[in-house]
């Protein structure tokens, strides 16, 4: 007897798939509205003229690359520089000490007590509102603050430096709370990659007569380098956003001489002054730098997961052996 | 040789660590120091001593009418709480549909929460704003709580966490005892869960009360205010008139919750980072 | 009635691969069926369609009468033990055999009746509200057990349940599950990789290899007519020993020649094979020292590359020629490493089969 190929009628079987669509449905739905449809109506409002002068509005009328034009020859390449200069600022120290103290760290010879302690510390300022930092630091730094009274009392300096008034002041500030908030983070991270290295290579380098700096920078440092190109373009694209901290410390106005004025800052006053266009073209731009940068962070994850795929997770397996 | 450089480099690591240690701690002993002290004694200068102020500047916080801290307390509880409990809940959920069920976008969704893994949403802030603007949802905190439905880090840590600790054959049985998918994964698998859910539960709730830039868009109404805009209130307000024992008070207000909260978990929390690993 | 039933069912998986070609499969109510085969031979995916965990992609599959293809896992009236176990990590041991009675919303003293009596039997009283990590693989064996169980199922389904415990713990479980089956009478199915397992506790083995069926019987019928060279080799511990032979024709029959061997045997199947090569199976037991057996012809002479002592039997590893024989002779054996050995083949009980399509031509 023939079996039948291609019957009319196959016999249905049990199928699960409809619920993967279900469950993931929430998601795509939230991202749909609350993310994908802002970013289409943002794009298309780069493309017009649409801002208040006084209490008139103008527009939306069309005008094509006009707010783009306008953008690249306003003080918009400045911001940027000041972003980067910023965000460099702050990273720097932030890769150089955190490497530094996961080396330490995870180093067996050197028995460094309290490890647990310090942990907790540093990590500790990542949690903190960023824009109540700032105030602080508003309030601490300022001509009259305790900072400038502590100095001069101990002679260090002989009348207040105005920390908010100096470029390097100011940015300095900014740099330094950006590195508090950020450093312990990336330590602990950090720490996480070098302890997924698997151990018998670092005992195979000392005996082989590899000193700790040569192996931190032969073996560890290369073996860890997803993670730092990971770090480096979150880093990257965080730094971009920087808004929170410079945003309250100047007030908005980015003093000294708008030195430390942001690109999100120079966003947020068109939307607060209801320039959509501008606002618009603003957004397109910085979408398109952090799109690149995003599909680089993908790259990345996808290439050789050696350092994941052996760092064991604490889950239980229910029930199993 | 080795044993002295060992040493060498040992108190080169406490003296960095001790350092840091201080950068890190001294600037909020100032500010808990000085949110116990008059405006007058702190215009006299930098004292390491607390006062006795605590409760005086306290009051004068919750009754300034321009700064209603006690409801910005309520609002940032409202919008923190609610964005942590959705982003985890249904982070999981999507997470478990795409770890338990072949279907054809499988892969093509998870790709695609890859690619936007890192994307800011502050790139189309405009567009939410007006979003928000035509369903009527400006001045109210949904805008600030709804959207963390779709938390795409939050997600990747739940579907890594299942990978290695939700075995199939825990579905399987359950599916073989007569439960339903929906029910499964609420009575099954979330359970096994809870050490993710907890951890990321905490990182949200953080990052929700620390959120700034995008509620200062939707909120203008004092009364529906969360923290952080009251206090870019208090900045852009006239200087001159300031009471730095407030100033003081109300950042404390801001940021000790949170530091409390911390000392009492950090065990969890600092264990919390590194599992998440690469992706926070 | 729960018999199960395979009608030319296909498994092809979503990359395309096809794991079960025509699966035919009759399995009687209340019989307690074996599916043994080495890995990737299709008896988990089987056992598991049957389940309802692995869609049946073209064919029919029955359960009773009932065609049960689109009918999900918790309808079919069936219970499962993982490999695993698969215990709910986070509900205790009571909650865990009560859940599926829980899902039917029955009375509560039902359920607590049904728990303590299954756990009465597999001895889990005391361990009741215990979570499953507070306990050994045996007992969290047991439980999965008594989860199924307390379901009273039709079918009974086993996926390698005893596969990681240890040698002494699977001994004893393996006689609990076989008193199980008596006492319940239901029908079980029963998968696993260990031929030993396989024939202690079937009433019928299913042995598989690459997704088809190679022979289906009961397992002294395996043991005597395996009915091709995968069977033979797969069952019996030590494998059975294959030897080329060239047939010829003698006295009163035939002669199964290799080497200085001779073996003497009067099967008719044979007469098509005059002059050609055959696959000449003899296993480890029927090789012997013994004189009673002794024809003309029927010794091989070997060479011992090394001596096993089991216990009240040792293996012989010999070198015959270019080949390797093992033979299983009772203790004290006589011979011992390096020793020139000759042994005796038993003639009843050859087995011949074709060299090109491996199929038994004689079971003697």
């Amino acid at each position: 007897m023939e079996k039948k190929k291609g019957k009319m009628n196959k016999i249905k079987s049990v199928d699960y798939s409809k619920w993967g669509y279900l469950f993931i449905l929430p998601f795509f739905l939230a991202f749909f509205i609350f993310q994908l449809i802002p970013l289409v109506s943002t794009v298309y409002y780069s493309f017009f003229e649409y801002y208040r002068s006084g209490l008139k509005v103008i527009g939306p009328t069309p005008v094509g690359l006009a707010n783009y034009k306008a953008l690249f020859e306003s003080d918009f390449l400045k911001y940027t520089g000041n972003t980067i200069i910023l965000w460099i600022a702050g990273f720097l120290p932030q890769i150089v000490i955190s490497l530094l103290l996961a080396a330490w760290f995870t180093d067996l010879r050197l028995k460094i007590k309290g490890k647990q302690f310090f942990k907790v510390v540093i990590y500790m300022p990542n949690l903190i509102m960023a824009s109540a930092f700032a105030m602080l630091f508003f309030a601490l730094f300022s001509a009259n603050g305790p900072v400038n009274h502590a100095l001069v009392n101990m002679g260090i300096l002989k009348e207040p430096f105005r920390f908010l008034s100096s470029v390097a002041g100011a940015r300095g500030l900014v740099a330094l709370m950006n590195f508090l908030m950020w450093f312990g983070n990336t330590t602990i991270l950090l720490m996480a990659a070098v302890m997924g290295i698997n151990p018998s290579l670092f005992e195979a380098a000392e005996l082989d007569g590899c000193t700790p700096t040569q192996t931190f920078f032969k073996i560890t440092l290369p073996m860890i380098r997803p993670i730092l190109v990971y770090v480096l373009i979150t880093s990257m694209i965080g730094g971009l956003q920087m808004f929170d901290v410079p945003q309250i410390l100047t007030n908005g106005k980015g003093t000294p001489d708008r030195t430390v004025t942001t690109i999100i800052m120079y966003l947020n006053n068109h939307l607060y002054s209801k320039n959509y266009g501008m606002a618009g073209a603003v957004s397109v731009v910085l979408f398109i730098i952090c799109a690149i940068l995003c599909l680089l962070v993908y790259f990345n994850l996808n290439k050789d997961d050696t350092i994941n795929a052996t760092r064991k997770h604490r889950g239980k397996k229910g029930g199993a052996k | 040789m080795e044993v002295k450089t060992s040493k060498v480099r040992t108190v080169l690591a406490y003296i960095l660590l001790l350092i840091l240690t201080f950068l890190c701690l001294f600037f909020f002993y100032i500010l808990i120091v000085n949110s116990t002290r008059s405006h007058a004694q702190i215009m006299k200068g930098f004292s390491a001593v607390p006062g006795k102020a605590f409760v005086v500047n306290l009051k004068h916080v919750i009754h300034d009418a321009n700064i209603p801290v006690l409801s910005g307390i309520k609002n940032s509880l409202i919008v923190s709480a609610g964005a942590a409990a959705l982003a985890t809940y249904f982070s999981a959920m999507t997470a478990y549909g795409l770890y338990a069920y072949s279907f054809k976008f499988r892969k093509a969704a998870f790709i695609f929460i890859m690619l936007i893994l890192v994307m800011p949403t502050q790139v189309s802030a405009l567009g939410f704003m007006r979003l928000m603007d035509n369903m009527g949802l400006l001045n109210t905190l949904w805008p600030l709580i709804l959207p963390s439905v779709a938390a795409p880090a939050v997600f990747y840590f739940m579907y890594s966490y299942m990978q290695s600790s939700l075995p199939m054959e825990l579905v399987e049985a359950a599916r073989i005892d007569g439960c339903s998918e929906f029910r499964t994964f609420n009575r099954i698998v979330l359970p096994i869960m809870k050490p993710a859910i907890a951890v990321q539960a905490i990182f949200a709730f953080v990052q929700a009360w620390n959120n700034y830039f995008i509620p200062a868009l939707i909120i203008s109404d004092n009364k529906k205010k969360t923290l952080p805009i009251l206090i870019a209130a208090l900045r852009s307000a006239d200087f001159l008139k300031f009471d730095m024992g407030k100033v003081y008070m109300l950042i404390t207000i801001a940021i000790v919750p949170i530091i409390i909260v911390y000392i009492l978990l950090s065990r969890y929390i600092v264990a919390g980072v590194a599992l998440g690993g690469v992706k926070e | 009635m729960a018999s199960i039933s395979f009608k030319n069912v296909v498994k092809t998986y979503e990359n395309g691969v096809t794991v079960i070609p025509d699966l035919n499969l009759d399995i009687e109510d209340k019989e307690f069926v074996v599916l043994v085969g080495p890995s990737g031979c299709g008896k988990s995916t089987t056992l598991r369609m049957i389940a309802g965990l692995e869609s049946v992609t073209d064919g029919e599959l029955y359960i009773g009468d009932r065609l049960i293809n689109a009918v999900p896992p918790k309808d079919r009236d069936i219970a499962m033990v993982f490999q695993n176990y698969a215990l709910y990590p986070h509900m205790s041991v009571y909650k865990n055999m009560a859940f599926a009675l829980t899902l039917l919303k029955e009375d509560k003293n039902v359920i607590d009746e049904k728990v303590h009596e299954a756990a009465k039997i597999l001895g889990l009283e005391e361990y009741l509200d215990r979570k499953p990590k507070a306990l050994s693989g045996g007992q969290r064996q047991r439980v999965a057990l008594g989860r199924a169980m307390v379901r009273n199922p039709s079918v009974f389904l086993l996926d390698e349940p005893l596969s990681n415990l240890d040698a002494k713990l699977r001994t004893e479980m393996r006689s609990q599950i076989s008193k199980l089956h008596q006492r319940l009478g239901t029908t079980f199915v029963y998968v696993t990789h260990d031929q030993v397992e396989a024939m202690t506790m079937g009433d019928r083995i299913c042995v598989m290899d690459k997704g088809v069926i190679q022979q289906f019987d009961t397992p002294q019928e395996l043991y005597d007519n395996p009915c091709n060279l995968f069977v033979a080799g797969f069952i019996g511990s030590p494998q059975m020993n294959f030897v080329d032979a060239v047939v010829e024709k003698a006295d009163n029959g035939y002669a199964l020649k290799f080497g200085e061997t001779s073996l003497k045997i009067a099967k008719d199947e044979l007469a098509d094979y005059v002059g050609k090569t055959v696959v000449v199976g003899i296993r480890p037991e029927d090789l012997s020292f013994d004189k009673d057996f002794l024809q003309d012809g029927n010794t091989i002479k070997a060479n011992v590359d090394l001596d096993e002592m089991m216990g009240s039997e040792t293996l012989l590893y010999l070198a015959y020629g270019d080949d390797k024989l093992i033979a299983k002779v009772p203790s004290p054996c006589p011979a011992h490493t390096g020793d020139d050995i000759e042994m005796i083949v038993n003639l009843e009980r050859l087995h011949v089969f074709d060299k090109e399509t491996e199929q038994a031509i004689v079971n003697c």
